[in-house]
């Protein structure tokens, strides 16, 4: 097992070297890989890091302690889809129409802020280091248990960290989503691989025969209500289970976390153009990722503490099969993030501020330097603070959805401004902050206990923070719409709606499919869920019961999985919010008014203290 | 590699990771497959790792399809490499271990010709029926005479 599994991860390692190398040979740009990855690369990157970047460890624990109730959640990929599509096409049209280069960027220089530039910068260091040290630290415990404690797991740690280094450095982004997308094909593979290898060889009833066994008290193939009157993880036990159909729909939303992520925005920015992010969200993200989340995980998790050695009984190469998708699911995501984050930081503070006017040769050297240091912090934090790592990185899914309204401001709706969208995110930030371990316990620690726990109510922080958001957003839009920087804000919608706009040719038809999207979010994972429980086992209006042979709701989450994929289809192709075009472009000058225009230099204190510490190892 | 344009070296990396994205995953469940399949497994699962070896083969068609090239050199040359190693060891396993041939022998020479004719409708489908046979026509390569080369007495250009 051991020497097998290490085979595999040496070869995935010698894989990653190798592609690293032919990148650094062709040429592509080290910060932003030429800003044309290949749309496949781009495609199967992304639909990867949407289904490991929420942990995909963590996810499957959860359905094998809560069963179905704790899959549904993934509906959210759906979701995920969606929002994707909706912010990335207009932002890729950004970056190009105005030289918007990555996340923080775009929207710092549409809303006039520098806030939002720093809040955006923050936010890809919290996934950089903290999020994705929680999640190379679990790997790292894998491949521990895995090997029966013959690799360590701090060791394990700086293994792992080190090969996902090595093509970022040497190869740089290009080279990252390259390997990345492999890793994702591999995934995918390796899911429906092990669930059919169990399904077809292990004698011990599996899900289908006896679903997924929860602890008494858990109701394994239900929702447990709509909403439950708890006061959260840690404070109080929720009865049947986490998983209401409030706690689902507010889950769900971590998987749009992961799609506006500054990493997944960056990726949509650095994309050639073409029709990739439509087949890509519409077969990758929703279609493959959900299913393989909806419907083969259950699979794998009625079977999970014994699954590796019942495995590993029938054929020793399927048990490190099935470590080998844990480890990949964590490089994935822990790589994604890392690198992502370490190049959003060179490109906006390194490069522009801290060592300004350096010669391409120069560039690069400070872009591996920064993601040596950034991966060297993801190391330690993972082997020796993981504890801290999963405090603070918990924060940063749910903080990531905060920033759909300012995306869709700068995307569609004109009349959000500065003010309401720094406003709607301080109120976002605090309310997921305060329903988050971080926030409890250093509230508590400092003061006094708080009458609610983790997730009050068990609705998701994500959602309690996007909830005050949105209605400071649009509180505080009423009164700043038309405020200073409209004018500047309206140079970019303008340039949208002449050459961009949405199809105008059928209007009832866009109303339809928003009017759909509701409706199905509401049946799919909203409160109307509730009905999957005994639709299809005792259907309504009749006092008959159906011998399914199957869970309702299992069913049910498959129905409504196939009719996301059709409305996201819909969203990609019919409103062609999934393809970008190659055409030229007309640039715009999108500079602040404000800004004093020249180029950039370091502030003076950035420039003192380089000064001092140059100069002195002179 | 210097004389390549950089965009023209940029589109073969990002092929050639494409080829491994398809190869990797494939070969990795190909190996597991004939590891069980040689081993407890028996003859269904040597099939079944054929037939992985197989959709790989086909992905990497539908791959050159869509991005409109055809197998490199270098990977022509991995593939007959690694085809002559499979020969030798099936070979080998028959001759020298006990028991291989009554077990595996049908599924594995089977499997091998499988593979071979998947390559030879590939290039039957692709080039024709001519051209494919050009390809290993050495012997015509042996007399460069200029009405060789004449279209209607089949010359190649």
């Amino acid at each position: 097992m051991t020497l097998s599994l290490v085979a595999a991860l040496g070869l995935m390692a010698a894989c990653a070297l190798y592609l690293a190398a032919l990148t650094a040979r062709a040429g592509a740009g080290l910060v932003d890989g030429g800003a044309d990855l290949p749309g496949w690369a781009a495609m199967f990157a992304g639909a990867g890091v949407m289904v490991a970047g929420v942990g995909l460890a963590d996810h499957l624990a959860l359905v094998a302690r809560f069963g179905l109730q704790a899959a549904h959640p993934a509906m959210g990929l759906v979701l995920a889809a969606m929002a994707g599509l909706i912010v990335q096409k207009r932002l890729w049209i950004a970056a190009r129409l105005a030289g918007l280069a990555s996340p923080g960027e775009a929207l710092g220089r549409y809303y006039g802020s520098v806030t939002l530039r720093i809040a955006m910068l923050t936010l890809a260091i919290l996934f950089a280091l903290p999020w994705s040290a929680h999640l190379l630290s679990g790997t790292a415990q894998a491949v521990e248990a895995a090997t029966g404690g013959a690799v360590a797991r701090a060791p394990a740690v700086w293994v792992l960290a080190f090969f996902l280094f090595l093509p970022a450095v040497i190869g740089g982004w290009r080279a990252t989503v390259l390997f990345l997308a492999m890793q994702a094909v591999l995934l995918a593979m390796l899911i429906v691989a092990l669930a059919a290898l169990a399904e077809g060889t292990l004698a011990t009833p599996g899900f289908l025969d006896a679903g997924i066994p929860v602890a008494e008290g858990i109701l394994r193939d239900m929702i447990p209500g709509v909403i439950q009157n708890s006061a959260g993880i840690g404070k109080q036990t929720a009865q049947g289970g986490i998983f209401s159909a409030m706690a689902i729909i507010s889950t769900a939303l971590v998987f749009t976390g992961v799609a506006l992520s500054p990493g997944m925005l960056y990726l949509a920015q650095t994309t050639a153009a073409g029709r990739s992010k439509g087949f890509g969200a519409v077969w990758l993200v929703a279609g493959l990722g959900g299913g393989l989340m909806l419907v083969l995980l259950p699979f794998l998790a009625a079977r999970l503490p014994f699954l590796p050695e019942a495995l590993g009984a029938v054929e020793p190469l399927a048990a490190v099969g099935f470590t080998f998708l844990l480890v990949t699911a964590g490089q994935l995501a822990a790589g994604f993030f890392t690198t992502s984050g370490t190049l959003i930081v060179t490109r906006e503070v390194i490069l522009p501020f801290i060592v300004p006017g350096l010669s391409p040769r120069g560039q690069r050297l400070a872009a591996r330097i920064a993601l040596a240091l950034a991966y060297a912090a993801l190391a330690t934090l993972a082997a020796f603070a993981p504890r801290f790592s999963a405090v603070f990185g918990g924060l940063a899914l749910p903080f990531a959805v905060q920033l759909l309204p300012a995306l869709i401001g700068l995307c569609f709706i004109r009349w959000i401004s500065r003010a309401a969208v720094i406003a709607g995110l301080v109120f976002g930030l605090l309310l997921v902050t305060f329903t988050e371990p971080l926030g409890l316990i250093l509230f508590e620690g400092l003061f006094l206990d708080l009458p609610w726990g983790r997730w009050p109510l068990t609705i998701h922080s994500a959602a309690w923070g996007l909830a005050f958001n949105l209605g400071v957003v649009l509180l505080a839009s009423v009164f700043t719409a038309r405020g200073a920087g409209r004018a500047h804000r309206d140079r970019l919608h303008d340039e949208f709606a002449a050459r961009w706009a949405l199809p105008e040719s059928r209007p009832n038809a866009r109303t339809a499919l928003w009017s759909l999207t509701l409706i199905w979010a509401f049946f799919a994972m909203g409160p109307g869920a509730i009905l999957g429980n005994s639709f299809f086992s005792r259907p309504v209006f009749t006092e008959a019961e159906t011998a399914l042979g199957l869970p309702s709701l299992w069913v049910w989450q498959i129905l409504f999985w196939l009719i996301g994929c059709a409305l996201v289809w819909w969203l990609a192709h019919r409103a062609h919010l999934g393809q970008t075009s190659s055409d030229p472009l007309r640039r715009i000058d999108f500079r602040d008014p404000a800004q004093v225009p020249g180029p950039a230099r370091a502030p003076d204190w950035i420039a003192a203290g380089l000064a001092r510490v140059t100069q002195r190892a002179r | 590699m210097s004389g390549v344009p950089q965009s023209d070296r940029i589109q073969r990396l990002d092929r050639h990771a494409l080829v491994m994205a398809v190869w990797l995953p494939a070969a990795f469940l190909a190996t597991a497959v004939f590891h069980h399949g040689f081993g407890p497994g028996g003859a269904w699962w040597v099939a079944g790792g054929f037939g992985v070896l197989l959709a790989g083969f086909g992905a990497h068609v539908i791959v050159n399809a869509v991005l409109g090239t055809d197998f490199s050199a270098r990977e022509v040359a991995l593939a007959l490499f690694a085809f002559a190693l499979a020969t030798l060891a099936i070979i080998f396993s028959v001759l020298l271990t006990p028991g291989f041939a009554a077990r595996f022998f049908w599924p594995a020479a089977l499997g091998m010709m499988a593979l071979a004719g998947a390559a030879i409708l590939y290039m039957v489908i692709r080039n024709g029926p001519r051209a494919a046979f050009a390809r290993f026509d050495i012997i015509r390569d042996n007399n460069p005479r200029r009405a060789s080369r004449l279209p209607h007495r089949g010359g190649r250009a």
